[in-house]
C-alpha cells in the first residue's frame, strides 16, 4: 500500500518535472492565415515528414478546420540540430462567414448553418490562441490578392506581441501563383514560396524556421 | 437598392465607446469611416465581436484601411515627424473603412488609396 502510494507520488513528481521541462523546451509553432490558404495541408506535410502521419483534415471548401488542432512533440532536425515543436493548426481567420457560400459548394442548408456557426467560434479561438505562440508561419495563398485586410490584421497582431513570423506564400506549384506580389505587399517580412501539397521548398522553410528561432 | 448610410467617426470616439459598439451600425447597412488606422488589437477585437454576431441575416464585415506612415519614400525627417505626431496624438495616421459584408462586393487597396465596390 505504502509502496504503491510512494510510487504514485514518484510518478506525479516525474510527470510534473517533465511538464516543466517540456514547457521550457518545446516550441509552439502556429500556422495562421485566411481560410483555404493551405494551413492544414502544411500541417500534414510537416507531420508526415517527422511523424509519418497526418494531423488535419483538408478540403477545397473553406473553414474545414473549425477547431484548434495540436500535435505535440514533433522533433524536427535541421543541419544536425534538433528542436521539439508543438504544432498548432488553426481555423482560418475571416471577417465574414456566409453559410450560403457553403450551400453553393453543395452542403445541405442545415449543415451549412452548423458549419458557419462552428467556423465563427473557430475564428474567435484562433485569435485567442495568438497569445500562446512562440513562432508563427502565416500561410497565404499566393494565387490570391495578398492585401486582404485579414492578412494585415494577423501580421499586425503578431508583431504587436513580438512573435517571430515567417510568411509562407503557398501553392507556388500553381501557374497563377505570384510570390513576388506577396513580397511587395509585405516588404518587412521574410516571404518563402512553398507548395505544401507538392512539398516544394519545405526544407528551406525548416531552415529559415531554425534561423528565426536562434 | 437598399438604403446606405455612411457614418464618419473620429478615432477618439471609437476609443471612448469601444470598438464593438460600431457593430450595431454595421448591422444596419451603415458604412463606418474612422480617421485613423485601428490598432492590431482593435482589429482583432472587432473581428471577434463580429464573429459573435454572425447570423443568417448578418454574415460579417469587410475592413479596409491604410496607414499613412506606410509611405516608403518619405524622408527620414518626415518619418520621424510622423512618428512623433502619432505618439502625441495617440493614434496611427491613416484611415479605416468598415462595412457590412452584405453590401460590399470587394475592396481594392492601391497602397495609399482604398476603393470600395458596393453590391
Ligand atoms: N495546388 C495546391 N493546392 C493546395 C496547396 N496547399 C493546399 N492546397 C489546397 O487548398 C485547399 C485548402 O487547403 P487546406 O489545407 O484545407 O487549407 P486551410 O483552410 O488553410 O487549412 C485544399 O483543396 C488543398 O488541397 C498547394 O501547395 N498547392
Ligand atoms: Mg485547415
Amino acid at each position: 500500500m505504502v509502496v504503491s502510494y510512494l510510487k504514485s507520488i514518484h510518478k506525479k513528481i516525474g510527470s510534473f518535472l517533465n511538464g516543466l521541462f517540456s514547457k521550457k523546451k518545446d516550441i509552439r509553432l502556429g500556422l495562421y492565415g485566411p481560410p483555404n490558404a493551405g494551413k492544414s495541408t502544411l500541417a500534414n506535410t510537416i507531420c508526415k515528414d517527422w511523424l509519418g502521419e497526418e494531423m488535419s483534415s483538408v478540403s477545397g471548401i473553406a473553414h474545414e478546420t473549425r477547431e484548434i488542432i495540436v500535435k505535440d512533440k514533433i522533433v524536427i532536425e535541421n543541419n544536425g540540430k534538433k528542436l521539439t515543436f508543438n504544432l498548432v493548426d488553426t481555423p482560418g481567420i475571416a471577417t465574414k462567414i456566409d453559410y450560403a457560400d457553403f450551400v453553393k459548394k453543395g452542403i445541405k442548408k442545415h449543415d451549412a448553418k452548423t458549419r458557419a456557426k462552428e467556423a465563427t467560434r473557430g475564428v474567435i479561438e484562433a485569435i485567442k490562441w495568438l497569445d500562446n505562440m512562440d513562432v508563427v508561419v502565416v500561410v497565404l495563398d499566393s494565387t490570391q490578392d495578398p492585401v486582404d485586410q485579414v492578412n494585415v490584421t494577423i501580421l499586425g497582431n503578431l508583431e504587436a506581441r513580438g512573435i517571430p513570423v515567417l510568411v509562407a506564400a503557398n501553392k507556388c506549384d500553381l501557374k497563377s501563383s505570384d510570390v513576388t506580389e506577396i513580397r511587395n505587399a509585405f516588404p518587412q517580412y521574410e516571404v518563402i514560396g512553398i507548395s505544401a501539397k507538392a512539398r516544394e521548398n519545405i526544407d528551406y522553410l525548416y531552415e529559415r524556421l531554425f534561423e528565426v528561432l536562434r | 437598392m437598399k438604403d446606405i448610410s455612411i457614418k464618419l467617426m473620429p478615432y477618439e470616439r471609437i476609443k471612448s465607446i469601444g470598438i464593438k459598439n460600431i457593430l450595431s451600425d454595421l448591422k444596419k447597412n451603415t458604412i463606418v469611416v474612422v480617421d485613423a488606422k485601428l490598432s492590431p488589437k482593435e482589429e482583432a477585437d472587432l473581428i471577434q465581436e463580429t464573429m459573435e454576431e454572425v447570423s443568417d441575416s448578418f454574415s460579417g464585415i469587410e475592413i479596409g484601411s491604410f496607414d499613412v506612415s506606410d509611405e516608403e519614400d518619405a524622408g527620414f525627417f518626415s518619418q520621424m515627424r510622423g512618428r512623433l505626431a502619432e505618439f502625441l496624438l495617440g493614434k496611427k495616421r491613416g484611415l479605416t473603412v468598415i462595412g457590412p459584408a452584405e453590401m460590399i462586393k470587394k475592396i481594392k487597396k492601391d497602397p495609399q488609396e482604398l476603393m470600395f465596390y458596393l453590391k
